[in-house]
């Protein structure tokens, strides 16, 4: 009960006028700087930083948190509307959000990705509020074995992502595998795979430069091909009727809806992970474990609902081990941690006694911010859809421009620029060719992460690989590996039962 | 022989004219100045330079924005190559940690001359290093004193936890290898925070961190500090005793936290950005901040400044030497 109070205490703190306007102008920011391509939420919360110095702490970091969470619905609306994702954690939502779009029934993805915002964000922050002190002891016996076991899992998934042709999905994780080593080497500490000797390759090749150039560059070769420049939907109907037809649609995504909210806020917890991994998983599990699997990547509704609801879930969970145990849990919370120890405050086990205003003060304001970016997107979504009123012969040139300064933003260097064109062009034929680019794009985000895992494991293990599958050893480690197992075999059952059934007919 | 005259005079009384208006308009930024960070976001570098952004954004000292751009890549390779592309550049910083005395050293093939590709302004902090065990660490358990650490690492291998390989920390542990005999089986963690994580979370059994790293776990007691690699006990850990005291003199290390520009600016522009850092060094929040952190205020510039960089290249190429 005594939680109850703090929490209410919280809540109040944060509907303070002062903090609500603050709390309003954060979700606005976040929405804009999601939407536009290349500023994520770690760029937004990074140039936003400064600016708290002038607010008490407790304000600022609710500003901060709102515009990272913000930022988490608008990266859907860029992904859903222009094929181009938003941010990192919005490139899963494009796989079904653009193709739902371009069915005509853009209001079912923006529907979909808020309430399934909403849902995750709720969610999470619900758990964060309970159980936070038990879950940073989990986060805590979560190291190397356990992380490289849970990438496992992960890529086990997307091996199901590509469809049923295995060998085409292998080659593109192996494509993307391939483009993730290039950089510094973190176990060595030298650069590896500095293609010509270019200095750009030195900081290893950004994830969004990857997938905007594929999703946005590539996306718009091939509607430029397909619709002739022609406006892409004339006509549209946008009234409450529409958007509550939208919401009935939503029912079957309850499943989704569980997945994305509780593995995105356990991957969210993990130290390095965060959001982006969180909602590539999210769907890819969905995927798997959903009876109309086939058509995912077509435009389903559960496909836009399980990456959205795991990024927001994930964005919450990791604050957790920002504010218990001092470590970011994704790219935005180690800006916030740096934020925190500037403002004068120790991220550790001690913040939630010793500074529970400001702790609880940010619990709260997530079920504030969580209900206004819901209220304001559903509001918004007619203004949304008026980008798809734009003939596609404007629209194209603007989706360029967004997509340049998309590559250019992360790390200002015109060499990712170049490359991001380059992957473009590739993502365009290996699309004519039937290739599936979304496993590539999976393992550039992962493969650095289960690489240091597994190498790092490796090193503490004298080089076995034993350690892995040692249930008295490293029981969660193991039991995640074993469940992984089952996960990489079941695309597999498919051809191999429909083998076995062609053979008994015949 | 008029004619030479005249020219004299003309040419005199232009220098003059050129002496007069430089000296009337000093320099100042023209457009937003960009502050290379040579490392991740959320890392001690990181840490210092949106501080000083801060401070300087807040209290209006320079006429132009900081922006503050993270070039993490190949151990400071990546910052340092674009540093020293930016010759004569007078909107450009770089903050330093250590790893521009070793990157030039470790990877030759990237062409960087530490000394003269670079101008430097000054250093504003240096950073101290302790060692650190977990309170309940599995082998560690029992262990009050540096020199307990000691027998019990020379007699079975523990397992440190550091920030990469041919990082500080790393140098740190091959200096600590010749001078006590022991050695440990190195990890390497994404940043200074999953170190200390790792440790309190039973991966690793000692970590050589900053203080700031390791801070909220100091406090909680979840971790504790056997030596800081100092002459002296440092205020913000008050009961951890110094290198020296225990008799370990050679036991001293520190993480420079100074400021470059790119080589070839005039000396105009050297002394604008170092009289900047120095309000920025004297203004008090960036003072209180630092300290309470456990870290030690040492600005230093011109001569000092350039003799110190040459000794600490020199030492931390004789560590790379004798490491390989």
């Amino acid at each position: 009960m005594e939680t109850f109070g703090l929490l209410l205490d919280g809540i109040f703190t944060s509907l303070q006028w002062f903090n609500l306007g603050l709390l309003i102008f954060g979700c606005l920011v976040g929405l804009f700087v999601g939407a536009m391509p290349g500023l994520g939420s770690v760029n937004g919360v990074a140039i936003l930083i400064p600016i708290t110095f002038i607010v008490p702490p407790t304000a600022a970091i609710i500003f901060l948190a709102a515009v990272y969470y913000g930022a988490m619905y608008g990266g859907a609306i860029s992904s859903v509307m222009l094929g181009i994702p938003g941010a990192s954690t919005a490139v899963a939502t494009v796989f079904d959000g653009r193709p739902l779009a371009q069915k005509g029934d853009a209001i079912t993805a923006l529907s979909a990705a808020a309430v399934g915002s909403f849902v995750g964000g709720t969610v999470s922050v619900i758990l964060f509020t309970l159980f936070a002190p038990p879950l940073a002891e989990v986060a805590l016996a979560f190291n190397a074995p356990e992380t490289f076991a849970l990438m496992v899992m992960a890529f086990a998934t997307f091996v199901g992502l590509g469809g049923d042709d295995i060998p085409k999905t292998v080659f593109s994780i192996l494509i993307g595998l391939l483009l993730s080593t290039i950089g510094l080497d973190l176990i060595s500490g030298k650069p590896r795979l500095i293609l010509f000797g270019m200095p750009g390759f030195l900081h290893g090749i950004n994830f969004l430069v990857l997938a905007i150039g594929i999703y946005g560059i590539g996306e718009m070769l091939w509607t430029l091909e397909s619709t002739k420049g022609k406006v892409q939907m004339a006509k549209m109907e946008v009234n409450m009727n529409e958007i509550g037809k939208a919401f009935k649609k939503l029912k079957s995504t309850l499943m989704a809806m569980s997945i994305g909210s509780f593995l995105g806020f356990f991957v969210g917890i993990l130290p390095a992970a965060g959001a982006t991994p969180a909602s590539l998983m999210s769907y890819g599990i969905t995927k798997q474990l959903s009876k109309n699997s086939k058509e995912f990547g077509t435009g389903v509704p559960a496909g836009v609902v399980a990456p959205e609801c795991a990024n927001n879930s994930a964005s919450t969970g990791s604050m957790l081990p920002m504010l218990t145990l001092g470590i970011p849990g994704s790219p935005t919370t180690a800006i916030l941690l740096g934020g925190m120890i500037l403002w004068g405050l120790t991220p550790g086990p001690l913040l939630f006694t010793q500074e529970p205003e400001f702790v609880w003060g940010l619990i709260g304001s997530l079920y504030i911010a969580n209900f206004f970016t819901l209220v304001l997107n559903i509001a918004l979504i007619p203004a949304f859809l008026m980008v798809l009123r734009i003939p596609f012969a404007i629209l194209a040139p603007v989706i360029f421009v967004l997509c340049v300064t998309g590559g250019y933003a992360p790390t200002q260097s015109l060499h990712d620029v170049w490359l991001m064109l380059i992957f473009g062009f590739v993502g365009y034929v290996l699309r004519k060719l039937d290739y599936p680019v979304a496993p590539a794009v999976l393992s550039i985000v992962l493969g650095p992460l289960a690489e240091n895992a597994l190498r790092q494991t490796l090193i503490l293990s004298d080089g076995s690989m034993g350690i892995f599958f040692d249930f008295g050893e490293k029981p969660i480690a193991a039991s995640i590996m074993y469940i992984a197992l089952v996960f990489l075999l079941m695309p597999l059952a498919g051809p191999i039962k429909r083998k076995f059934f062609k053979a008994k007919s015949a | 022989m008029t004619l030479i005259k005249q020219l004299a005079v003309v040419l005199v009384s232009f220098t003059l004219f050129a002496v007069s208006t430089v000296s009337a308009k000093p320099f100042s930024p023209k457009k937003p100045i960009e502050l290379i960070i040579p490392a991740g976001q959320g890392g001690g570098a990181d840490e210092i330079a949106r501080l000083v952004q801060g401070v300087i954004e807040k209290n209006d000292y320079a006429s132009k924005p900081v922006i503050p751009i993270n070039k993490k890549g190949g151990s400071g390779g990546e910052a340092m190559t674009y540093v020293k592309k930016k010759n004569g550049d007078v909107h450009t910083l770089m903050i330093t940690l250590n790893n521009v005395l070793t990157t030039p050293t470790n990877q030759p093939e990237l062409g960087i001359d530490f000394f003269n590709d670079f101008t430097p302004l000054a250093r504003l902090i240096t950073d101290t290093f302790l060692v650190w065990i977990a309170t309940e660490g599995k082998n560690t358990a029992g262990i009050n004193t540096f020199d307990e650490f000691i027998a019990k690492a020379k007699g079975g291998s523990l397992v440190m936890g550091g920030t990469g390989k041919m990082s500080e920390d790393e140098l740190l542990l091959g200096m600590m290898r010749g001078q006590f005999g022991f050695d440990a089986k190195y990890v390497p963690y994404s940043g200074g925070g999953a170190v200390a994580k790792g440790l309190v979370g039973g991966e690793s059994d000692f970590t050589l961190n900053n203080p700031s790293e390791q801070m909220g776990f100091y406090q909680s007691g979840d971790s504790k500090a056997l030596v800081m690699m100092t002459p002296e006990r440092n205020p913000a850990f008050p009961e951890v005793p110094s290198s020296y005291e225990l008799g370990y003199p050679d036991l001293e290390y520190y993480m420079m936290r100074a400021f470059m520009a790119p080589a070839g600016i005039d000396a105009e522009v050297r002394d604008y950005y170092t009289g900047l850092l120095h309000t920025v060094y004297w203004d008090s929040e960036f003072q209180s901040f630092n300290i309470d952190d456990g870290k030690l205020m040492s600005w230093l510039e011109g001569y000092g400044l350039k003799d110190f960089l040459a000794v600490e290249y020199d030492k931390h190429s004789v560590i790379i030497e004798n490491f390989k």
